[in-house]
């Protein structure tokens, strides 16, 4: 392989959605007048990633609001629980008001806000979604070119992801930053700004491996039923993306100008109180962040906490899950102190994951201006399950595709315009998305540039 | 092999009407490669399950020896109708998890073609360990091959190996090298990580299906050894003897004598018993100094050891693990239970004395500490496991819009004056008065399963009722869980729905109250249970899943 980096190859890569990193050096007449995009219109590469936490956001009926700022559009006020959020404030939208719908079919607690608002559609029993979640079709759409379609993290310790594409089986995160580490890190990485680089000669021996199975697929599947189709389809898939992970790694790759290997981190600490499931987090979004900006993967999915959350402040013997349902409403307050706190604890991990996204330096900006980040939660008021007012957030300027730091507010719109938002944004072909009351073509057009 | 002939279609078919004899002839078929039947094809695959990781590593330990080191996370497993087993037949293989089996496979063929082994494990010389050697080659593949899909393999199946390991040497100019990327790809197939069962007609019957003999094999001995079948049970599947009662018989006989059965019974149990979530058992390190990860390893070992002695070993009545306080403690533990270890072993037998309120399983560390919160007990979550797992009756989720707000936080007294405020809302009563009340008797024992008998320097009243029963504490509890005969019907239950895969449904309650009938004369006897189970029909009985056609009188399905 010579030297394949020439203008003109890095242009035709980036059209073609290959190559996707910036080279070095980047010249300035490569690029247009804002420093965003190359001199023939395409964009530097955009990534998406999901980001969900248990237990919503105090808004009560009493009035006592803890985190739906009063005013709407750009320059929205901050609210006490999305105080960690107030230094980014600017590439952050806030929406409210915008609710699940279940069409008759039941309030599954702790389920079936984050299934509507991933797969479109109220589930109908816990466990699994009807459809499948949405990010696995912005993966399709722009994750072909990395090494990895998706990562997944779930900090708090639990083997928990939200991400399937069959309804049934979902991903599997990295649970620890170790494991996380040695996912992107381990075996397989090639550092992109390696001089010295070459193709390993073992790639292609392990090619030969996996295309000794793909050969059996048609015979497998001829005599299966429908629901062992979709399970076996499942597998080819991943075995699909394995071979274009090889496929990968034969080719020499881009320069990423942002992208520094991170050294492994030690082990961390292992347990569901708020202040090591925070810590975890932020060294976890370090990891991920460079793993994005190395150009290992485009879209990756986090879940903070579980729907239904275990966490607790540390010495404490009643955790989040029982504060919100337990707490009386103080009276003077208008809402549930203790709750309110932790709810505000919580955001505080989300706040940090997004400033280790904006602390890389790429381009004219940051990696959180080349990326979206949609955040949300399984329920609003958690002290009665509600599945209206769900906060959901969208951070990162998208390119610029995302007019960021405004406040759209709804009275009981469905929760599906912001995942068809998020999915139009990123660039996947999708006219609509969701099903019955939740279907929609309409997305907020508001924050889309 | 795509895209098959239609004569080994028709070839296949045949088979399948005539029965397990033309599978026993399938090695011997001397025709064309081309047109050479596939025994794996012959009939619908009911269902297919990933295998379990305890599955994987029996499997890798009877194949390739004990020594083999497996260091990997495995995929999480799904809990339906109580059981991973059940829920084993909705998973699939996602990206993540196809790389670590990926790395596993390679890491496992790097052991067994190492050189200090290989010469015995691979069973071939290669004539020059520098070149590919086909023959060789093969002989390795389909030998291990069988062993790991549970039945031969197809002529395609080997044609692929063969072709990767050739390739391999050649381009490494190392046999080995070669032969372990065809090992590795064995490892990674759906062959091996599902359960892939191929039913046939019943005999007599032109629309009623049983499992093929190879299938039948796998399900025997994923239930007695939680392992693919041994060269035994193959050759049992090849001949045809396994589908003859006496055949069949015969094997169940020696599955249930081996010490191998504790395998299967540890498995059954830690499924039954929801061991699987000690991976995300957190507490409260200033509430429980005491607990550390040697404290759940510990426990949830003693609980094993309590029950396999107790089951399997002393063959006890089942209900006994509910008041026998014969049980095994190690150091870590012996701090948790205050109890001084005087032993230089790893492990000592131990009897609780009346006076420490314990009475079996249930006041053991695993129960008490698994369904409680990080930093206190919780009667509603023992009561709703107690209820869930040893009377198969589940609780529904509570209602989503439950109006708390009588509810109050209480830093004084116990948690039992909470909970009396829920038995006031009609709504939460319903399940509440079912739960709580086993729960509450179970208060002595705090988040970690630590005897106490006072919180916030209020004494703790364990005195319960259900269904106008009154009892108290623990050994109350105890003795009226050995007493009930839904404890009964559920270990019957969920014995049979973990051996074949499926939840029990109500077409199955005949045949469960008629098994649960053998099993109260047998002497409420484990092993006993299992043989039954697998001595009858309906364990092998399939139906033709939704979204395949069968064509009359054979098994041969299309879409």
């Amino acid at each position: 392989m010579t030297t394949r980096f020439n203008r003109r190859s890095m242009l035709r890569g980036l059209l073609g959605g290959s190559a996707v990193c910036m080279g070095i050096p980047a010249l300035d007449i490569f690029l247009d007048g804002n420093g965003q995009a190359w001199a023939d219109g395409a964009k530097l590469p955009v990534r998406f990633g999901t980001y969900f936490w248990g237990l919503g956001l105090t808004d009560t009926p009493t009035g006592g609001t803890r985190w739906v700022p009063t005013k709407h559009g750009a320059g929205y006020e901050i609210t006490p629980e999305l105080q960690s959020l107030a230094a980014l404030k600017d590439k952050v939208s806030v929406f409210s008001g915008f609710r699940a719908i279940g069409d008759g079919k039941p309030n599954l607690v702790h389920w079936s806000g984050h299934a509507s608002i991933l797969s479109g559609s109220a589930p109908g029993v816990t466990g699994s979604f009807d459809a499948p979640s949405f990010d696995t079709r912005i993966a399709d759409a722009i994750g072909g070119a990395t090494r990895f379609k998706s990562l997944e993290i779930s900090p708090s310790g639990k083997a928990l992801s939200y991400s399937t594409r069959t309804g049934r089986a979902f991903a599997t995160p990295e649970t620890t930053p170790v494991s996380l580490y040695e996912r992107v890190y381990g075996e397989g990485f090639q550092d992109p700004n390696n001089p010295n680089w070459k193709p390993d000669s073992k790639v292609m021996l392990r090619q030969s491996v996996l295309s000794a199975v793909a050969d059996q697929r048609q015979a497998l599947m001829a005599d299966v039923g429908r629901a062992d189709q979709i399970k076996l389809d499942q597998y080819f898939t991943s075995l699909r993306e394995m071979e274009n992970q090889l496929e990968i790694q034969l080719q020499q790759p881009e320069k990423c100008e942002a992208c520094i290997v991170p050294k492994p981190p030690g082990e961390g600490k292992k347990s569901a109180s708020i202040d090591v499931v925070n810590s975890n987090t932020k060294v976890m979004a370090r990891l991920l962040a460079m793993s994005l900006a190395c150009n290992q993967t485009r879209v990756f999915n986090c879940v903070h906490t579980p729907g239904s959350s275990e966490t607790y402040i540390a010495g404490d013997s009643k955790i989040y899950h029982q504060y919100t349902h337990d707490e009386p409403t103080d009276a003077k307050l208008g809402y549930q102190p203790m709750s309110s706190k932790l709810a505000g604890m919580v955001m505080q991990g989300f706040g940090e994951f997004l400033a280790e996204m904006d602390a890389i330096k790429e381009g004219d900006g940051t990696l959180l201006d080349h990326m979206l980040v949609m955040g949300f939660s399984d329920t609003g008021y958690a002290k009665i399950h509600s599945l209206e007012n769900i906060p959901v957030i969208l951070a990162g300027g998208a390119n610029g595709k995302h007019k960021a730091g405004q406040h759209i507010a709804t009275k009981g719109e469905s929760v599906t315009r912001i995942s068809l938002t998020a999915q139009q944004i990123m660039g996947a072909p999708v006219g609509e998305f969701g099903v019955g009351a939740m279907k929609t073509s309409r997305p907020i057009t508001e924050v889309m540039a | 092999m795509r895209g098959l002939p239609a004569i080994a279609w028709a070839l296949a078919s045949c088979a399948a009407m005539v029965g397990a004899t033309m599978f026993a002839a399938d090695s011997h078929v001397t025709a064309s490669a081309q047109t050479q039947q596939r025994t794996d094809v012959a009939g619908f695959k009911p269902a297919i399950r990933r295998i379990t990781e305890s599955q994987y590593r029996h499997t890798i330990a009877d194949v390739f020896g004990p020594s083999i080191k497996i260091n990997a996370r495995f995929e999480p497993e799904k809990r339906e109708a109580g059981l991973l087993a059940v829920g084993s037949a909705e998973l699939s293989v996602t990206t993540s998890g196809l790389e670590q089996y990926f790395a596993l496979a390679s890491s496992i063929a790097d052991q067994v073609m190492d050189e200090k082994v290989r010469a015995t494990s691979i069973g071939c010389e290669p004539a020059d360990a520098r070149k590919a050697d086909s023959n060789c080659a093969r002989a390795f593949i389909k030998r291990v091959g069988e062993r790991l899909f549970r039945r031969p393999l197809s002529d395609a199946d080997i044609a692929s190996r063969v072709a990767t390991a050739d390739k391999g040497a050649t381009q490494s100019g190392d046999f080995h090298a070669g032969l372990k990327l065809a090992l590795t790809s064995l490892l990674i197939a759906p062959e091996f990580l599902f359960r892939m069962e191929v039913a046939e007609p019943l005999p007599g019957a032109t629309s009623r299906f049983r499992l093929d003999a190879y299938s039948t094999a796998s399900r025997l001995s994923f239930l007695f050894w939680d392992t693919s079948p041994d060269s035994e049970l193959l050759a049992a599947a090849k001949s045809g003897a396994i589908l003859t009662d006496a055949g069949l018989q015969k094997q169940i006989s020696r599955l249930a004598a081996s010490p191998r059965l504790e395998d299967g019974a540890r498995a059954f149990f830690i499924d039954m018993l929801q061991f699987d979530q000690f991976e995300s058992l957190n507490k409260d390190a200033a509430t429980y100094p005491k607990f550390s990860q040697a404290v759940a390893d510990s426990a949830r070992e003693q609980t094993l050891k309590t029950l396999l002695n107790l089951l399997i070993t002393r063959k006890q009545d089942y209900r006994e693990i509910f008041t026998s306080n014969d049980t095994f403690l190690n150091r870590p533990l012996a701090a948790v239970y205050k109890v001084p270890y005087a032993s230089s072993k790893e492990w000592t037998p131990y009897t609780f004395p009346e006076s420490s309120e314990r009475s079996g399983i249930l006041t053991q560390v695993t129960f008490l500490s698994l369904f409680s919160h990080p930093g206190a007990s919780s009667p509603t979550r023992r009561g709703v496991k107690l209820h869930e797992i040893f009377m198969c009756q589940p609780t529904p989720d509570p209602p989503a819009d439950v109006d708390f707000s009588k509810v109050q936080a209480l830093a004084n007294g116990t948690v039992r004056t909470r909970l009396l405020d829920h038995m006031t809302n009609e709504g939460c009563a319903v399940c509440h008065r079912a739960s709580d009340p086993p729960g509450l008797a179970l208060e002595h024992f705090d988040g970690l399963g630590q005897l106490r008998t006072t919180e916030n320097g209020v004494p703790i009243d364990v005195t319960a009722e259900i269904n106008g029963k009154k009892f108290t504490g623990a050994q109350g509890l105890g003795r009226l869980m050995h007493d009930n005969a839904d404890v009964t019907s559920c270990v019957v239950k969920q014995a049979y729905s973990y051996g074949v895969g499926k939840a029990a449904g109500y077409r199955d309650e005949d045949y469960l109250a008629e098994q649960t009938a053998a099993f109260v004369k047998a002497g409420y006897q484990i092993p006993k249970l299992f043989e039954a189970i697998a001595s009858s029909p309906e364990f092998y009985t399939v139906s033709v899943p939704a979204g395949l056609k069968v064509a009359a009188g054979t098994s041969k399905a299309t879409p």
